[in-house]
C-alpha cells in the first residue's frame, strides 16, 4: 500500500542538496564517462615540445654547473 | 631525489597534466601552454618538492594555481572564438562512443569550475579526497559536497534518470506487477 505513496524522501532530491544520494547506477555511469573523457586525453600523443623543453632545462643547468666549476678553478 | 629522477617524474606526469589542463581550460592549445608553464615552474622550484610525497599532487597544485592566476580569462576567450575541444572531437573516430563522449564533455564544460576540477581529480586522476582538498586549499567536506553537486548536475544535464525518476517508474512497475503479468506489454 505504501508503494503508491513512496515519494522520494528529501535526501533523494538531487538539486542543491549536498547530501543528495544519486542512484548507484547513475553514479557508475558518470564515473565511467569521466574515466573515458580523462583517459582519452591522457592517451593522446604528447607533443615533442615538452621533452625538448626539459632537455633544454637540463642542459642549461649542467652548463651552469660546469661554468660554476670553471669559475671556482679560475 | 636526483635531478634525473625528478626529470623522469615530470615526463611521466605530462599526460596527466595535459588531461587535467584540458579539462580545466576546455582547450587543448591552452592546456599545452599551461603544461609548459607548469613544467618551467616545477623545474625552477624543484628544491621545494618533498621526496616521498605525491609528485602528481604537487604538479597539479602548480598547474591549478597557474590556471587561476593567468589562464582563466584566456580560456573563456578561446572557448568563445574556437569552441571547446569537445566540439571539435565530436566528429572524429568511432561514431557511437564518441557521440556519448562528446555529449558528456559538453555537459562537463557546463559545470562550475570548482565542481569540474574536483570531479576530475577525485573521479579520474587517482588523487585521493585528501590530496584534492590539499590541492584546492579547502576542507575534505567541501570537496565531497562539490563532487556530489557536480554528479547531480551532470545527471541533470545528461538527463540520466536519477532517484527522482526512479520513484514514478517504480510505482508504475509495482502497479503493473499487481495487475498481473499479462498487462506488462510495454
Amino acid at each position: 500500500m505504501n508503494l503508491m505513496n513512496a515519494d522520494p524522501p528529501e535526501a533523494a532530491r538531487v538539486d542543491d542538496d549536498d547530501e543528495a544520494v544519486l542512484n548507484p547506477k547513475v553514479q557508475e555511469s558518470i564515473g565511467r564517462s569521466l574515466k573515458a573523457h580523462y583517459d582519452d586525453l591522457v592517451n593522446s600523443p604528447v607533443p615533442d615540445r615538452f621533452l625538448a623543453l626539459l632537455a633544454q632545462l637540463e642542459a642549461t643547468e649542467q652548463r651552469l654547473r660546469t661554468e660554476d666549476g670553471a669559475d671556482e678553478r679560475g | 631525489m636526483s635531478a634525473v629522477d625528478f626529470k623522469e617524474g615530470l615526463i611521466a606526469e605530462i599526460p596527466n597534466l595535459r588531461a587535467f589542463a584540458a579539462s580545466l581550460s576546455g582547450s587543448m592549445q591552452l592546456a599545452d601552454d599551461l603544461v609548459q608553464d607548469t613544467l618551467l615552474k616545477a623545474w625552477g622550484n624543484a628544491d621545494k618538492f618533498q621526496p616521498g610525497t605525491s609528485l602528481r599532487a604537487w604538479l597539479f597544485t602548480i598547474l591549478r594555481n597557474t590556471y587561476y592566476s593567468l589562464y582563466r580569462k584566456r580560456g573563456r576567450e578561446v572557448q568563445d572564438s574556437e569552441g571547446t575541444y569537445a566540439d571539435r572531437l565530436a566528429t572524429h573516430g568511432n561514431q557511437e562512443s564518441h557521440l556519448d563522449l562528446a555529449d558528456f564533455r559538453k555537459a562537463l564544460a557546463k559545470l562550475p569550475e570548482e565542481q569540474r576540477e574536483v570531479l576530475i581529480m577525485v573521479g579520474a586522476t587517482g588523487l585521493s579526497y585528501e590530496e584534492t582538498a590539499e590541492i584546492c586549499g579547502v576542507a575534505i567536506g567541501t570537496i565531497k559536497s562539490r563532487v556530489n553537486r557536480a554528479r547531480a548536475k551532470l545527471a541533470e544535464l545528461l538527463s540520466i534518470r536519477g532517484v527522482d525518476d526512479l520513484g514514478p517508474d517504480f510505482r508504475i512497475t509495482a502497479a503493473v506487477q499487481r495487475a498481473g503479468p499479462e498487462t506488462v506489454g510495454s
